[in-house]
C-alpha cells in the first residue's frame, strides 16, 4: 500500500445518466477484468475496482490525484464503446475520502438504488469486488472498504425496515399475514380461483412456511392441477364453506360476477375455529369475498386497492426508513475511517517488528556461538531476555504510532519511525 | 433515605417512559436504549429502596398501601424485563411504563407519612400481599398488551398501516401473551385475596364489613374471572377479550386508589 493514495469514487447512476449513456458503459465480465488490469498497469490508480449493473456504472480507487485517475478511467472505460470522455465527464459525480466510503456504504445497503431497499445491488458489489479481487487491483484499502460496506449493509438489513417492508401486491399478502400470526408456519391456505398474482402470493406463503395448501376451483380438474402444481389438496367448490373453518389464510381469485365467500359463511366459520382469525387476500375483480366480512371480529379482508394502498404506504415507511439507516451508515463510515487510519500505520508496525525480531535473533545466535557449552537453561533465559528487551523498545513507538494514527498524524509518525529506524527501502508493504 | 432513593427511582422511570414513547413514535433507536438503561437504572435503586426501608424502618415493608404499590411497580418492571427479553414482545415498556408513572405518582408523600405503631404483619397478610402482587404485575403487563393488541388490530382493520403495524409484535403474539399473563395472574389473584378475606375474618371480625378497598377488589376480580371464563369456554379471542382486560385494570386503578383515599381497614 502507498501513503500517498486517496480513496475515491466516480461514477453514473440513473439519477445522472440516461440509460442509452449507462448501457454503453455495461461491460462483461471478461472485459472489466482486461479494463481493471489495463488501468492498473497505467500506474495512476494503485487500487481499483469497477461496479457496473444496469443502474450504475462506478469506479472505486485509490490514487494520489483522484481527478487524474478518474478521467483515466473513464477515459478507458469510454474508449471500448467510443464515448468520448468530454461526453461523459458531465454526467460523473465523484466523492473523497469519507464521502467516498459513505457513497460506497449507500450503494450497498441499496440506500442509492432506484428502489430503495432492493437486495439485488449488495450481490453485484460482493461480485465487482470479487472481480477485482482475482484481477489483483484490490489492495488493503478497498479490502477494508468492502468488508465494511458489506458488514455495514448487513446491520441496515437486519436493522431498519428499508430492505423488509413489501413493495410488490403479493408480497403484502404475506407480510400482511405475518402481521396476524405469528409466524406462517403451519397456517393453512386456501386458494380458490387461479390467477398469476394468486398463485405468486401462495407460493411466497408457502416459501415461508405455510400448510397445507388447499385448492378449490369450479373446474375440478384445473383444481387438481393447481394443487399438484403448489403440493396442495385439491377441494370441490362446493366445500368451500366447510374448508373456510380449517384454514388461516383464503386467497380468491374467480371470474364469478358474484361474491363466493359471503359474510354469513364467514362468521359461522369463526365461530367453528373458536375465534382464531381468518385473513382473506380477495385479488379477483369484482370482488370474491363480499366487503361486510372484514367487519367481522377476528376476521381480515383485504381487496386488490386494499393491498395496492399497502404497498405505497410502505414505500413511504421505507423512504422514513432510510433516514435511520443513513445515520447508521455515517456512525459505520466514522469507524472505518479509524480503521483505515490505522491501515496507514500497520505496515510501519510490522516492518519495525520485523526489522528488530531479525537484530535479535542474529545477535542471540553470536551470543551462544561463544557458549558452546551453555545449558539449555542459559539458552532459554537468554532468549527471553532479549525479547524482554526488544517488546519493551517496542512499546512506546508502537503506542505511539497507533495513538497518531487515531489523531490523524499516523504519516508524519511513519515517517519519523521509518528514518530513525532506517526501515525505509526496507522492502515492499504487507501483501494481501 | 430510602424515600429519597425510591425518588430517584421514579425519576429514572419518568424520563425512560418519555425516553421509550417517543423511540416508538420517532423511530430513534437510541432512545429505544436510553430507555432500557434508565430502566434498569431504575430498578436498581428501587431494589435499594426497598430494602433500605425494611432495614431503616425494622421491619417488612409490605405492610402499608404506598408500600405495596412500590413492591407492585418493582415487580411490574421486573416481569416487564423478563417479557421484553424472552418473548421478544416489544416494545412492551413504552406501554407498560406510563402505568408504572400512573400508580406511582402518588407515592413519594406516601412513603413519607408516618404511621404510628404500625400493625405487624401476621405471616399470612405477608402472604396475602405477595400473591396479589405477583397477581397484578402480570395483569399490569396484560393490560400493556391489550392496549397494544387494540392499536394493532385497528391499523389492520381499517387498512392504514401506521406506527403500530410497522413497530409493534403481530396480533397473534400479543393475544398470547395477554392470555399467558391472565393465566398466570389469575391464581395469584384468587388465592391472594382469599387468604386475605380468610385473615379479614380474623382481624376485623367479619369479612363483609365495608372495606372500599376489599370491595373494589371482589369487583376487579369478577371482570378477570369473566375474562378468563369467556377465553376458556367462550372462545373469546382478541379485541373482546382486550376491552375485558382493559376493564379489569381499570377496576384495578380504582381499587387501588380506593386503598389510597377511602379510609377502611387496609388504612393509609
Amino acid at each position: 500500500m502507498a501513503p500517498d493514495g486517496l480513496l475515491f469514487v466516480a461514477g453514473m447512476n440513473h439519477r445522472t445518466a440516461p440509460v442509452a449513456m449507462r448501457e454503453q458503459l455495461a461491460f462483461e465480465e471478461e472485459k472489466i477484468r482486461e479494463i481493471l488490469a489495463d488501468l492498473s498497469g497505467r500506474g495512476l490508480l494503485q487500487e481499483v475496482m469497477i461496479l457496473s449493473t444496469c443502474n450504475r456504472v462506478e469506479v472505486y480507487g485509490v490514487a494520489a490525484v483522484p481527478g487524474e485517475a478518474r478521467s483515466q478511467a473513464f477515459s478507458r472505460l469510454g474508449s471500448h464503446r467510443g464515448v468520448a470522455w468530454r461526453e461523459l465527464e458531465p454526467l460523473l459525480y465523484t466523492a473523497t475520502g469519507d464521502e467516498a466510503a459513505l457513497h460506497a456504504f449507500r450503494v450497498a445497503a441499496s440506500l442509492d438504488s432506484m428502489v430503495l431497499g432492493e437486495p439485488q445491488i449488495l450481490g453485484q458489489v460482493k461480485d465487482a469486488f470479487a472481480l477485482a479481487q482475482s484481477a489483483g487491483t484490490a489492495g488493503p484499502v478497498l479490502h477494508a472498504l468492502m468488508s465494511h460496506a458489506f458488514s455495514a449493509a448487513k446491520r441496515v438489513r437486519s436493522e431498519t425496515l428499508v430492505g423488509r417492508l413489501a413493495v410488490s401486491i403479493s408480497y403484502a399478502a404475506v407480510e400482511l399475514a405475518r402481521r396476524i400470526f405469528e409466524g406462517l408456519e403451519g397456517k393453512a391456505v386456501l386458494l380458490v380461483g387461479a390467477g398469476e398474482m394468486s398463485e405468486l402470493a401462495a407460493r411466497h406463503l408457502i416459501d415461508h412456511g405455510a400448510l397445507p395448501i388447499y385448492v378449490a376451483n369450479r373446474t375440478w380438474s384445473r383444481a387438481q392441477e393447481l394443487a399438484r402444481g403448489l403440493g396442495g389438496v385439491p377441494v370441490p367448490f362446493d366445500q368451500l364453506e366447510a374448508t373456510l373453518a380449517r384454514v388461516d389464510i383464503v386467497i380468491t381469485s374467480t371470474a364469478a360476477p358474484e361474491p363466493v365467500v359471503t359474510a354469513a359463511q364467514v362468521r359461522a366459520a369463526l365461530h367453528a375455529r373458536r375465534g382464531r382469525p381468518l385473513f382473506f387476500i380477495d385479488i379477483a375483480v369484482p370482488r370474491n369475498v363480499e366487503p361486510a366480512v372484514n367487519d367481522l371480529e377476528g376476521a381480515f379482508c383485504y381487496d386488490i386497492d386494499d393491498l395496492r394502498a399497502v404497498v405505497e404506504s410502505n414505500l413511504k415507511e421505507r423512504q422514513r426508513e432510510a433516514q435511520r439507516a443513513q445515520v447508521l451508515l455515517e456512525r459505520e463510515v466514522d469507524k472505518f475511517a479509524g480503521r483505515l487510519q490505522q491501515l496507514e500505520v500497520v505496515p510501519t508496525i510490522v516492518s519495525l517488528r520485523e526489522k528488530l525480531e531479525a537484530i535479535r535473533r542474529a545477535e542471540l545466535e553470536r551470543a551462544l556461538a561463544r557458549l558452546p557449552g551453555a545449558a539449555e537453561d542459559t539458552r532459554r533465559v537468554m532468549d527471553a531476555l532479549s525479547q524482554a528487551i526488544v517488546n519493551k523498545v517496542l512499546h512506546a513507538p508502537m503506542v505511539k504510532l497507533k495513538d497518531s494514527s487515531r489523531a490523524g498524524h499516523g504519516r508524519r509518525w511513519t515517517e519519523m519511525i521509518s528514518e530513525l529506524f532506517g526501515l525505509r527501502g526496507s522492502g515492499p508493504g504487507p501483501s494481501e | 433515605m430510602n424515600a429519597v432513593l425510591f425518588d430517584v427511582a421514579l425519576t429514572a422511570y419518568i424520563l425512560a417512559a418519555v425516553a421509550a414513547i417517543a423511540s416508538l413514535a420517532g423511530r430513534r433507536d437510541q432512545l429505544a436504549w436510553i430507555a432500557l438503561l434508565l430502566t434498569q437504572a431504575g430498578w436498581i435503586c428501587h431494589t435499594g429502596a426497598v430494602i433500605l426501608r425494611g432495614i431503616e424502618l425494622r421491619r417488612l415493608p409490605v405492610t402499608t398501601l404506598a408500600e405495596m404499590v412500590s413492591l407492585l411497580i418493582w415487580a411490574v418492571i421486573l416481569l416487564d424485563f423478563w417479557v421484553e427479553r424472552h418473548r421478544r414482545v416489544r416494545p412492551l415498556a413504552a406501554f407498560v411504563l406510563p402505568v408504572v408513572l400512573a400508580l406511582g405518582l402518588g407515592l413519594p408523600t406516601g412513603l413519607r407519612s408516618i404511621v404510628l405503631e404500625p400493625p405487624a404483619p401476621s405471616g399470612w397478610i405477608v402472604v396475602h400481599v405477595a400473591l396479589v402482587l405477583v397477581g397484578l404485575a402480570a395483569l399490569v403487563l396484560n393490560f400493556g398488551g391489550a392496549l397494544m393488541y387494540l392499536l394493532v388490530e385497528r391499523q389492520l382493520k381499517t387498512k392504514r398501516p401506521g406506527t403500530a403495524y410497522y413497530r409493534l409484535p403481530p396480533l397473534e403474539a400479543l393475544d398470547r401473551l395477554t392470555i399467558a399473563t391472565l393465566t398466570v395472574a389469575f391464581p395469584f389473584l384468587t388465592v391472594g385475596l382469599a387468604l386475605g378475606a380468610l385473615s379479614a375474618r380474623g382481624a376485623w371480625g367479619s369479612v363483609v364489613t365495608f372495606d372500599p378497598l376489599a370491595l373494589f377488589s371482589l369487583v376487579m376480580w369478577v371482570i378477570y374471572a369473566t375474562t378468563l371464563l369467556g377465553r376458556v369456554l367462550g372462545h373469546w379471542r382478541g379485541r373482546r377479550a382486550a376491552y375485558f382486560s382493559i376493564a379489569g385494570f381499570c377496576a384495578m386503578l380504582v381499587t387501588l386508589s380506593a386503598g389510597v383515599f377511602l379510609h377502611g381497614h387496609h388504612g393509609s
